[in-house]
């Protein structure tokens, strides 16, 4: 568990969070594409990161899961935002930006070190 | 945030786990067909497809491992699997494991059986309400040497019981709730088959109620019961059940106490403990009212109760023990006749344990050390076969295993040996408590109650877990320093070999110092107590029994009744077979003791000694030797001048040094003239030590009165003794029969041999020292084990260099001399660490040791020679290996 996964889990966790606020219901495989396709391709999810990440989601009450049947007819476990996890994302959404734009300040003035 | 929410929900998952094993079975399917769906939808033909999905999944074992690690429990998993790798790596080494369980068992168990002890004398709560409130309170009379004329029973020193007169005052205190007495009394019990005598307590009417019990059946004492109204008793559950089948209600039922009917009026719960009991074997059986004459309520000098007390709530032993004091210093100004005295308390538990409570703690660190040494022996062990074991590991590590995963494994490994070992050891310790309650001191109270109870059991797991601590870490943290190139490069099978060596040198270093410590307490203890029995009695304890025959006032109301009876008494057994001769008297030796203030000649001032009323055959009987003047004769009966003889002490003590012999003591200034006519030996009438235990009994000034003047002095005779030919059987029965021929209503009580009641009062230091010669024994030999195994380790270790030095000429017997050589110096270096550690420690040994310094060079040099000799044996024998070392096939392989 090195820090450079540790913030990817961070960010990863708001990007399903908001994925699902935006989406609705919706499996992991539609889920991974739907990151790629708005990172436009930056952002490849490995399933080896995103499935234990959706399990430990899951584990604190911020999603849920049920087996159910995709467009196509296809078994898929659909997870959902849990009212906890709503209150969750609004608190690391708004903790992002927080830090996004104190970060950014950073970068931005170079009096900062002076 | 969320961490103990996520470790429930992996917790309660793991616990089915063929849910969750299907869940991620499908979920991982289900990701892989849509990925092939999508590479169909790109143009790839279906099997393609298949492949790239498979691909990009990274393996379906693989993705569903990664799911099953953030998914599940992996520590327990791990846990599972290890416990069963663990549980059969143990089994592949049967002489490994045996060894290694058998040295914990013991360890362990005898940790287990010495901690259920301190757990019966000094942990559990008293059977009382609330019993961290109770306060023992007593009072102490400075210098009790001079204490004024009216005469004292005093068992210790300085500490005396307290006077009623004072009680009144003592309660009235805020700081105390209540404050009640009790004194031990006994009586006969007639009337219900064989006459027994009953040991029984004269309590307050607040007794019961101070330490919160209540009858079982019946009711407590009131005010009037204790004001003297007609005789009523509480009697103990067991005598309700013996005397009266225990039935549920209590029916006007009675007992015939020296002579009197007492109604019962209640009936204790089987459980109840009564203060008295505590230390002591006999139990209480009947409680009556004590009821207080003008003496008792006016006397601030009549010592004559026990007291409890329960703090008021909210106040601590220190405020009380505060404001007690000021009290007792503004009533020693008040009452001048009471000017020495002092009220002091204690908790009850703290008092009541005064006594055994280093002997526990003492045992309690030795058997520590067992235990210690127990655990680096296994360690020890684990560490060799770790060695054994370094290719598995450096392969392991070169294939990928997190040394933390390896350390782990180690770790689960110890934990199943010291579970194992620990319970086996739990059933050791449980044989060995039973063992040691039947042998403990009746001077521990409580012991009887030891046991398993759940204070033990988690005593037991934690020196379970701590074991495994102990001697698992080294071996495990030692895996984990496995380098695999160096490990797996050929000729790598001595690797190692040197850090284990330095290590087990330190273990051995370590077990030897701890050994060490043990022997030189054992030897302390041991040379205590043969200096104990070289103590001179100034009597012949051999083939002597001695019984009690308490005459009850209402049938021998005056001291002619009491001396005709004892006369009579006195002839039959003589005429017994096998008896040599019989005496008689108010207490004898080892069984009780009695002072009184006297004057001599016409020095007004008042003297303490001892006074003993005794018959003219005391002397003969017990062995004490008349040295100067005359003995006691039959003319020296009432009507013939008072007379007496005293001890040697009395002339030292309080005539310097001058020959007694014509010199007059009178027990007050009216009271009749006695003259001294003669001298015997001096005699330690309470046994060879004093009551510290750590020093000779020191002989006061004794006075022997003829027991056919008693008259003249109120000492009422109640004991015989009979010295017989040998074998004391068969004399006890005698005794009773001509007891019960001159009055089939009297019982006879302590019935023992002198040398029983000698032994009743150094068993308390008989036990500590068997103990802790058995522990020390016990580590002394697994420090021998180690010494034989580092040793012999070392020799199996190094036969190539021994092969090679033997094929360059050396001889077998330079080869086993150097190596004897280096494991002198280990076995040394240890002694030496040890030494000073027992030198730095055996003072905690001062208050358990009769005249012995714990500084004893004696002890130091036996401990160092012995462990030494034994050191060096132990390494010689294992170093005899080297002479087996063929320096043909060593070399060759």
């Amino acid at each position: 568990m090195n820090e450079r996964t540790d913030v990817l889990h961070g960010t990863l966790a708001l990007m399903v969070l908001r994925t699902l606020q935006t989406m609705g219901p919706q499996h992991g495989y539609g889920m991974a594409r739907r990151i790629e396709q708005v990172s436009g391709g930056r952002l490849q999810l490995n399933q080896g990161t995103l499935y234990p990440a959706l399990v430990r989601l899951e584990q604190q009450g911020w999603i849920r899961a049920k087996w159910g049947t995709s467009e196509n007819n296809r078994r898929a476990r659909f997870y959902s935002l849990t009212a906890r996890g709503q209150r969750q994302l609004a608190a690391e959404a708004a903790n992002w930006s927080r830090v996004t734009s104190l970060v950014g300040r950073f970068l931005e003035d170079p009096a900062g070190d002076a | 945030m969320d961490a103990p929410r996520r470790w429930w929900v992996r917790l309660k998952e793991w616990r089915r786990p063929e849910t969750v094993e299907s869940d991620l079975t499908a979920e991982v399917q289900s990701h892989l067909e849509f990925l092939v769906e999508d590479h169909i939808h790109r143009g790839l033909s279906p099997d393609a497809a298949r492949r790239a999905a498979l691909m990009d999944l990274g393996g379906v074992e693989q993705a569903r491992a990664q799911l099953r690690d953030a998914r599940g429990f992996r520590v327990l998993d791990a846990l599972n699997t290890d416990v069963r790798l663990a549980i059969r790596h143990l089994r592949h080494a049967p002489g490994f494991t045996l060894a290694a369980l058998l040295t914990l068992a013991l360890g362990i168990g005898a940790n287990t059986a010495i901690f259920s002890l301190v757990d019966a004398v000094m942990l559990r709560p008293l059977p009382y309400a609330d019993p961290g409130r109770l306060v023992a309170l007593w009072e102490n009379v400075q210098d009790p040497s001079a204490l004024p004329g009216a005469a004292a029973q005093t068992q210790a020193a300085e500490r005396v019981a307290v006077a009623p007169a004072n009680l009144p005052d003592y309660a009235r205190l805020s700081a105390l709730s209540s404050v009640a007495a009790y004194a031990s009394v006994g009586r006969n019990l007639t009337g219900a088959g064989v006459p027994e005598r009953a040991t029984g307590e004269e309590v307050t009417s607040n007794y019961f109620t101070t330490l919160g019990v209540a009858p079982a059946l019946g009711r407590a004492f009131s005010a009037d019961d204790n004001a003297g109204g007609s005789p009523v008793v509480i009697i103990s559950h067991a005598m309700w059940q013996r005397l009266f089948g225990g039935p549920p209600n209590l029916l006007n039922r009675t007992v015939r106490l020296n002579g009197v009917t007492h109604d019962v009026i209640g009936v204790m719960p089987p459980e109840f403990v009564s203060l008295s009991q505590a230390g002591q074997t006999e139990r209480v059986s009947v409680w009556l009212p004590m009821v207080f004459d003008e003496e008792g309520l006016t006397n601030r000098t009549a010592h004559l109760v026990q007291a409890v007390a329960r703090l008021a709530p909210g106040v601590s032993v220190e405020s009380a023990r505060a404001e007690l004091s000021a009290l007792s210093e503004a009533l020693a100004r008040q009452f001048p006749e009471a000017g020495r005295t002092r009220a002091a308390l204690a908790p009850l538990r703290a008092d009541q344990v005064s006594d055994v409570r280093t002997t526990l703690i003492v045992l309690l660190v030795a058997v520590g050390l067992v235990l210690l040494v127990a655990c680096v022996n296994v360690a020890g062990l684990l560490i060799v076969r770790e060695l054994g074991r370094r290719r598995e590991m450096a392969v392991r590590f070169a294939l990928g295993a997190s040394r933390a995963r390896v350390v782990f494994e180690q770790v689960v490994q110890s934990l199943v040996l010291a579970i194992a070992g620990g319970a086996a050891g739990l059933l050791l310790g449980w044989i060995t408590t039973r063992t040691l309650v039947a042998l403990a001191p009746s001077s521990m109270p409580y012991v009887q109650a030891a046991g398993l109870d759940a204070r033990v059991l988690v005593f037991a797991m934690v020196v379970v877990g701590l074991t495994a601590l102990a001697f698992g870490t080294w071996p495990a943290f030692h895996a984990a320093r496995v380098d695999p190139v160096h490990a797996l490069k050929d000729g790598a099978r001595s690797v190692g070999a040197g850090w284990v060596l330095r290590r087990r040198s330190g273990l051995l270093i370590a077990e030897v110092a701890v050994a060490a410590v043990l022997l030189t307490g054992a030897i302390l203890m041991s040379r205590s107590l043969m200096a104990l029995d070289r103590v001179d009695l100034g009597f012949n304890p051999a083939n002597v029994l001695a019984a009690s025959v308490a005459l009850p006032p209402d049938r021998y109301p005056d001291h002619e009744a009491r001396l005709a009876f004892f006369q009579t008494l006195e002839l039959r057994l003589t005429q017994t077979p096998g008896v040599i001769a019989t005496a008689f008297g108010n207490r004898l030796p080892l069984r009780g003791n009695w002072t009184s203030g006297m004057v001599v000649d016409a020095d007004p001032e008042f003297r303490q000694a001892g006074f003993q009323a005794v018959s003219t055959t005391y002397f003969r009987t017990f062995g004490i030797p008349v040295l100067r003047g005359r003995a006691l004769n039959d003319t020296d009966r009432l009507g013939s001048p008072g007379v007496a003889l005293v001890n040697e002490a009395f002339s030292r003590g309080l005539l310097g040094g001058a020959d007694p012999i014509g010199h007059v003591v009178r027990r007050g200034p009216a009271m009749p003239a006695i003259t001294i006519v003669g001298v015997v030996g001096d005699v330690r009438r309470t046994g060879r030590t004093d009551d510290t235990g750590t020093r000779a009994a020191e002989v006061i000034p004794q006075v022997y009165l003829p027991a056919a003047q008693t008259m003249l002095y109120p000492l009422p005779l109640r004991e015989i003794a009979v010295r017989t030919t040998g074998g004391a059987s068969g004399i006890a029965e005698a005794i009773r029969t001509a007891v019960a021929s001159l009055d089939p209503d009297q019982p006879i009580t302590t019935v023992r041999t002198l040398e029983e009641s000698l032994a009743l009062r150094s068993a308390q230091k008989r036990f500590q020292t068997s103990l802790f010669v058995l522990f020390a024994l016990v580590a002394f030999g697994l420090a021998l084990v180690g010494v034989y195994g580092v040793v012999a380790y070392g020799v199996s270790q190094r036969s190539a260099e021994i092969g090679l030095r033997l094929a360059l000429g050396a001889t077998k017997f330079r080869i086993v001399r150097d190596i004897m050589g280096r494991t002198a110096h280990l076995v040394a270096a240890g002694i030496v660490v040890g030494l000073i550690a027992a030198l730095l420690s055996a003072r905690f040994l001062t208050s358990l040791l009769f005249e012995i310094a714990p500084s004893d060079p004696v002890t130091y040099v036996a401990t160092a020679t012995g462990l030494l000799i034994a050191g060096i044996g132990a390494g010689g024998l294992a170093s005899l290996r080297a002479t087996r070392v063929e320096p043909n096939e060593v070399l060759k392989s």
